[in-house]
């Protein structure tokens, strides 16, 4: 199968450093402390953040930070084929581990103690890139909840097909079994803090495909700056000042 | 859960005794209703929802299956719904499985009719390929997003919706197949079939809060009620389905009261809604 | 770096799952034309005064890839969406056109208008695909005009009437295919042309023009649709259609939905199919299930699995179709073996064919459009017709003819005329002819690919030397022993004698990945030619010369890099020690197998290279003697030599090729050497490794020699390869060739070995039966052999001296890579044995001969012989074709015996006969050997 063709064109029309087309909305739920809808190209989930809260479930209280918590859903209508899955299966524990690690690094927990911190994102739609959107999504919706931050992560997932480094595989790309590899990143402190990688890469070729992975996370970092700014904004203009 | 206080309680309450609810809105106002149509381009049809805070997408599925051997001559519908996280924190884990299981059945005896499928919104003949062989299945599957009450009014409006902006695949069934075996089809990329939706009802909720009634409550009003009766009406002022929640009892004559007073409001949804649809469906073809 | 763009999404409706795609529109897609003044002209590839530009649509790029291949068509624009529609339909035609677009000689462009914002288009409402994509190439066709403005024609070539009329409307130059040519005013190129289907009316007249041909109707294939159900529902059957080699008017359709071959008789039933095409298949009632008793000799076995040198032009069967009428009349067997005919035709297999005009009279006026008929040099092809404006050229020529259709109302398929390769007759074109029918590519090496090569003279470096990974083993007495005259050496031997009493052997072969690095233009040539090819008077090299015969070389007295195997090994041949390592070494002497041979033998020599030798053979005695207790088979086959005028370059001689001692002990070493690579490389690379495999024969497969053998009252044990390899050791006749002969006879039931890659099959898979070896691999002809080359980075990286490409991470790929060495080894191998036939031909042409020869198979109307001295196998008829039945000679199936019904004369298998040797031609320009009884 040719993914890249000789002209240099992904089947999308992508060049292969190149990302798909990146959006990002702030308050798409209305009730929650904090909530954002990202998108990468088709790829599209929402992310709610509530808390810091009481801890729900006493037993569960730290005395010198606070408790984050997450959990990941797929909508039935997410995915090509249509599919009701029970809750919690595998995969989704997995994913949800993943993101609450990631965003618990770069929370100031310690500000927090005996606080609770629930993180919920939803697939609404998968196109390849699922933890990369959940995470981007997260970020934001901690950011529009106030919660304190070391640092915004970002994340975007790079492959290898044909031979070729590829910036942000969309579904085909990863359904082709080549190596995908994720990364969470801290832009402003220059930290990997999420490193994922399925199928095999030697190690050369590694290096390759992680850089390109961060150069998405850094282009991701600058659009979501853009983004929490332009909501700053808006949030001063309402208040009047 | 909602907590308030019993300063609010009583505020909310004596708004709506004098028919001026805590967000300015009359007893029988609708919050602003806005709706997005193909928000879930692999899905046949899709929809958006919001009513105030209340956020909800509508997607519909359709798939190629066998009829039922009691109903040969109609297709199948089902309707799911799921209750996001990230509508609410206790939706969490298996949270909101009750919620779901409970507005989908909700959403089934108001759109879809008795079991034998007479009376739903969707003619189900429609949806027949080769009597007794083939027909599509339709499988809407509604998720909640942001709750802030009358859930189920915004569904059904989603799946409404959703339904109007479905398009299903035209189907060639090849000649020659004979006896048990499924015919072989082959299916057209340009033509779609298109639904008539015009049928299809809307669900007004009437909740009642103290001695009255109101329509479109939000999640603080909603933990006030006594209970609430949920009317469908279709566009020719029928009863199409009706469920009544909540504990406390009613009289029938109240029950009789509310629904005219439904068939009055559904009027009005139905028109808003209408426009809506055709709003969003221009804005999807624009883009 | 983020570039964004507008975009839209294009949704397909495949079967029920609606699926949604991302299509991103560009601004930086360029125009490919220098003069351009707006685009980046970086990678441009049409000619900078170009007057004119081609746009051509697919059906242009289907059917007239040959003209489009001819140096004539130039400076085209092939946009995206027209090689995407290719793609679809035919991949080989893909294949082709992307090979133009790459080539640097030619001006091709591909133009992504799909993802270009201007040149997109949307599908409209109740739109078919095919009208999207032919108003895409009119909108593409247009934007080229007016990106270009004044500065160039815009052309667009199609022969769609409905798209040409559009074009014409909207303002766009368009012309069909025919008329482009016309206006180009070269006569020549007219030919390569596709006749469209319209002008079938013409068509029909060559059939005029032959009154005694009658117009035989084909039954109309059945639609894809009813095809895919009658498979469904099991009417019909699936399978690929082989033509019987030596009867082109017998096919077999392997089917596995009966389990069994289906026999197809007669053109009519085979209805238009062509050999190798996947066709659906409908069974005749049983009663209709007889097979056509005939004079031809038909071979149930095909040709596939005879290893020997059949040539084709000795075992010809009989072509012309009164034969087959002549013996249709008297007897009709009733068979149990299921027949049918073909309804459908699921994919076609038809590609270049190598033949030749049929002779006729040139028409009245030359140089106008003529009708002929080509036959193919592949008997299993039937006739083609051509149009040509050049028959007086092409008479006596060997040419390339494609197939374009085959109308049920035409008896025979209409083609084309693609290029002249030569002279019949004359050698050099028929060689060529041998390279083309075996996808032999024998072009000379491209400049990119001459330019990865070191410079020349090349020697040992300092760095070479100092390097950590390589040994210097220049101090060790390491000699080469060849077949004489051979320049490529790629192994070498040393063998010392330790003071423990045991011995040190080493096998150095050439360091051909020092050189041929992965990625490079070389490796990729040498991927695709896989090996090269030995031919009687020429090779064909894998890897260019200078690397062939110079610097991989392993030649005497110059300082070479090789990839050492060096073992410890008791004087009882046990291995104690096994190491690798990349070296330097430095060959005392390149002795040919005489020379070692001799060396050997004469007892007073008692130098030290001398000791080397015999220490070495004794060792290679005991192995080979292990090798054959384990159950190792010595197989025999016949393999010939030549010997060549130096100067005319017609073979000489003939004779059959000695195998010495020496031959062996080199073999053995070698053999050693592969296992031994082989085990270490898997151990490393459990899946990735490339190993070669040898399935054992099935018992059906060894039905044949078990019949013959049963005949001379021979008992064979087939159990195991050990059992075999003994009963074949006791087939001892009362003649010495007895025990050759049969071990001929049991080569040929067997399949070839075939390279695979490891984690593609089950351990119990990899097994090497020939050589009874669970684990076998190639290493020790880097230089004419690909896999080779494969299996040093292999052995290199679990060494962990280099790093394994990366190519190696892509297991589907190197699967591709062993099935196409395999492909290629097979058609080197073809190629050779088809210039081994060639020569023979052209040297009994002038040399009729009587010899001996042994019967090898009883047939209906004679048998098959196997002729020891020149290693040719081929039909002796004891009835003439002419007379009437072969009434009165009889078979004796149980006893391989054919019988005069008067008793007075008999035939059995292997019995010894006398027979003469003589070039025939039957019909013009195919010459063949015949062979008669004396």
């Amino acid at each position: 199968m040719e993914y890249v063709n000789p002209e240099g064109l992904r089947l999308d029309g992508r060049r292969p450093m190149e990302m798909r087309q990146i959006r990002a909305e702030i308050g798409s739920v209305a009730k929650a402390d904090g909530s954002a809808l990202f998108e990468m190209g088709n790829t599209k989930v929402i992310a709610a953040v509530y808390g810091p809260r009481e801890v729900q479930n006493r037993s569960q209280q730290i005395s010198d930070k606070a408790l984050v918590r997450c959990e990941y859903s797929m909508a039935n209508f997410s995915t090509g084929d249509r599919m009701r899955k029970p809750k919690g299966d595998r995969r989704s524990t997995e994913i949800s581990l993943v993101i609450r690690q990631t965003m618990e690094a770069c929370i100031m927990t310690h500000l927090m103690p005996r606080s609770q911190i629930d993180i919920f994102v939803q697939v609404l739609q998968a196109d390849g890139g699922t933890r990369s959107a959940c995470i981007n999504a997260a970020t934001l919706a901690l950011a529009d909840a106030g919660i304190p931050l070391r640092d915004l992560v970002t994340s975007c997932s790079a492959g290898y097909l044909n031979s070729t480094p590829l910036l942000d595989l969309n579904y085909v790309e990863d359904s082709a079994g080549g190596p995908d590899v994720t990364v969470g990143f801290l832009p402003k402190l220059d930290k990997v803090t999420l490193l994922q990688m399925d199928s095999k890469l030697s190690i050369d070729l590694f290096e390759n495909v992680m850089q390109l992975a961060i150069e998405g996370c850094k282009a991701v970092a600058n659009y979501i700056r853009e983004i929490l700014l332009e909501n700053t904004k808006q949030l001063e203009y309402r208040r009047g000042l | 859960m909602v907590g308030l206080s019993l300063g609010e309680k009583n505020f909310i309450q004596g708004g709506i005794a004098q028919d001026l609810r805590s967000d300015g809105r009359k007893r029988l106002t609708y919050r602003p209703v806005s709706v997005e149509t193909g928000v879930i381009p692999q899905a046949n049809g899709s929809a958006r929802v919001r009513m105030g805070a209340t956020d909800v997408i509508s997607s519909v599925k359709a798939e190629l299956g066998k009829p039922s051997s009691l109903q040969p001559d109609k297709g199948k519908v089902s309707i799911y719904v799921d209750c996001s996280p990230t509508a609410a924190p206790m939706f969490e884990g298996r949270g909101g499985d009750e919620l779901s299981t409970d507005l989908s059945v909700a959403l089934q005896c108001c759109l879809l009719g008795g079991k034998s499928g007479a009376g739903a919104g969707i003619d189900l003949s429609s949806l027949i390929v080769v009597e007794g062989k083939m027909c599509w299945g339709l499988y809407i599957d509604c998720l909640v997003v942001s709750s802030d009450g009358n859930l189920l009014d915004a569904l059904g409006a989603a799946i409404k919706a959703a339904l109007s902006n479905t398009g299903i695949p035209r189907v060639l069934v090849a000649a020659g197949a004979s006896g048990d075996e499924q015919p072989e089809v082959d299916i057209s990329d340009e033509e779609f079939l298109q639904f008539d939706t015009s049928d299809v009802p809307v669900i007004v909720t009437l909740t009642k809060v103290g001695r009255h009634y109101i329509v479109d409550a939000t999640s603080e009003e909603e933990s006030q009620m006594s209970s609430a009766v949920s009317i469908s009406v279709n566009r020719k002022g029928h009863i199409c389905g009706l469920t009544k929640r909540g504990g406390a009892g009613l009289d029938p004559s109240i029950v009789l009261d509310m629904i005219s007073v439904a068939k009055h409001v559904s009027e009005q949804l139905m028109n808003k809604l209408d426009s809506e649809i055709a709003a969003a469906e221009a804005v999807e073809d624009d883009s | 770096m983020l570039h964004s763009k507008t975009f839209v999404k294009k949704t397909r409706g495949g079967k029920v799952n609606k699926q949604v795609r991302e299509h991103y529109l560009r601004d930086d897609i360029y125009c490919g034309a220098p003069i351009c003044k707006v685009c980046d002209s970086s990678a441009a590839r049409l000619s900078p005064s170009a007057s004119t530009i081609l746009i051509v649509d697919t059906n242009v790029v289907l059917h007239q890839i040959d003209l489009l291949e001819n140096p004539a068509i130039d400076d085209v624009v092939m946009l995206s969406i027209v090689l995407e529609e290719v793609k679809n339909k035919n991949m080989a035609v893909y294949n082709r056109v992307r090979a133009l677009c790459s080539n640097s000689m030619r001006r091709f462009f591909v133009f992504a208008n799909e993802h270009h914002k201007d040149t997109f288009v949307k599908e409209m409402n109740k739109e078919s695909k095919n009208d999207r994509n032919d108003r895409a190439i009119r909108v593409a066709a247009q934007w080229y005009q007016n990106h270009l403005g004044g500065a160039a024609r815009v052309l667009l070539i199609t022969n769609d009437r409905e798209n040409k009329r559009k074009a014409i409307e909207e303002g766009i130059s368009a012309e069909t295919i025919e008329s482009y040519v016309k206006s180009l005013d070269q006569p020549n190129l007219l030919d390569l042309l596709v006749q469209p289907a319209s002008e079938d009316v013409n068509m029909e007249e060559v059939e005029d023009l032959r009154p005694s041909k009658r117009k035989v109707i084909y039954a109309e294939h059945k639609p894809m649709s009813e095809i895919t159900s009658g498979l469904h529902r099991g009417i019909y059957h699936q399978g690929k259609l082989r033509v019987n080699r030596y009867n082109p008017f017998e096919a077999y359709v392997g089917s596995e939905s009966i389990g069994d071959e289906i026999i197809i008789y007669g053109r009519a039933n085979m209805n238009r199919a062509f050999d190798g095409d996947i066709v659906a298949v409908e069974l005749l009632p049983q009663d209709q299930w007889y097979e056509e008793k005939s004079l031809s000799i038909a071979d149930e076995e095909d040709g596939e699995e005879d290893v020997h040198l059949v040539p084709n032009s000795a075992d010809d069967a009989p072509r012309t179709t009164n034969v087959v009428q002549g013996s249709a009349g008297d007897a009709k067997i009733m068979s149990s073996r299921p027949s049918g005919f073909v309804v459908g035709i699921i994919k076609r297999n038809w590609h270049a064919y190598c033949g030749s005009l049929e002779p006729m009279p040139l028409p009245a006026g030359s140089g106008g459009t003529a009708h002929a008929l080509f036959v193919s040099k592949d008997r299993r092809i039937p006739k083609i017709r051509i149009q040509t404006r050049q028959l007086e050229n092409l008479l006596d020529k060997r040419i390339i003819v494609v197939v374009d259709s085959w109308d049920h109302l035409s008896r025979y398929p209409s083609g084309h005329y693609v290029r002249t390769i030569g002279e019949i007759g004359d050698r050099d074109t028929e060689s060529e002819v041998v390279l083309i029918e075996n996808d032999i590519n024998s072009r000379p090496f491209s400049s990119q690919v001459l330019a990865c090569l070191p410079s020349l003279p090349w020697s040992v470096s300092s760095e070479d030397l100092a390097n950590p990974i390589r040994q210097d083993l220049r101090h060790l007495r390491v000699f080469s022993v060849d077949p004489p005259g051979c320049k490529d050496i790629d192994d070498a031997l040393h063998c010392i004698t330790l003071p423990n009493g045991n011995f040190e052997v080493g096998v150095h072969i050439a360091d051909v990945t020092n050189f041929v690095l992965p990625g490079t233009p070389l490796d990729d040539e040498a991927t695709q030619r896989g090996t090269s090819v030995y031919l009687v008077e020429r090779r064909i090299d894998m890897l260019p010369k200078p690397l062939t015969e110079d610097i991989c070389s392993l030649r005497a007295d110059v300082e070479r890099l090789a990839f050492s195997v060096i073992w410890e090994m008791t004087s009882e041949a046990e291995i104690i020690s096994k190491r690798y390592t990349k070296s330097v070494i430095k060959s005392s002497a390149a002795m040919s197998y005489i020379e070692a041979q001799a060396r050997m033998d004469d007892s007073r020599l008692m130098d030290p290279l001398t000791t080397d030798l015999r220490n070495m053979n004794t060792l290679a005695k005991i192995m080979r003697l292990k090798r054959i207790e384990r159950g190792a088979l010595t197989l025999a086959s016949a393999e010939v030599k030549f010997q060549i005028d130096t100067e005319t370059h017609d073979p000489l001689d003939i004779g059959m090729y000695q195998i010495r001692e020496a031959n062996q002990m080199v073999e053995e070493f070698m053999l050693a050497a592969n296992v031994s690579v082989a085990e270490k490389i898997l151990k490393h690379f459990p899946v990735i490794s490339l190993l070669r495999r040898h399935p054992s024969p099935t018992r059906e497969m060894l039905e044949p020699l078990l019949r013959t053998a049963a005949a001379v009252g021979l008992n064979l044990d087939v159990s195991s390869s050990k059992a075999l390899a003994d009963s074949l050791d006791h087939a001892v006749g009362d003649d010495p060739y007895f025990n050759k002969l049969i071990r001929i006879l049991a080569t040929r039931c067997m399949t070839q070995a075939v390279y695979f890659c490891s984690g593609d099959l089950s351990p119990q898979e990899y097994h090497h039966y020939g050589l009874a070896a669970p684990l076998y691999t190639h290493f020790t002809s880097p230089i004419r052999r690909y896999a080779d080359v494969i299996v040093h980075r292999l052995l290199a990286a679990s060494l962990e001296i280099q790093k394994l490409p990366s190519i190696f991470q892509d297991q589907p790929q190197l699967t591709s890579i062993a099935d196409n060495l395999n492909y290629r080894h097979r058609n080197a191998q073809m190629a050779s044995r088809a210039s081994v036939e060639l020569h023979t031909l052209i040297y009994f042409r002038k040399r009729p001969t009587d010899t001996e020869a042994r019967i090898v198979k009883i047939r209906a109307n004679g048998f098959i012989v196997f002729v020891p001295k020149y290693g040719i196998e081929g039909p002796v008829h004891l009835a003439p074709r002419s007379e009437k039945g072969s009434g009165e000679w009889f078979v004796d199936e149980q006893q391989q015996k054919i019988k005069k019904m008067d008793g007075s004369l008999s035939f059995s298998v292997l019995q010894t006969i006398r027979i003469h040797m003589e070039v025939v031609e039957p019909q013009p320009n195919r010459p063949k050997l015949q062979l008669t009884l004396i």
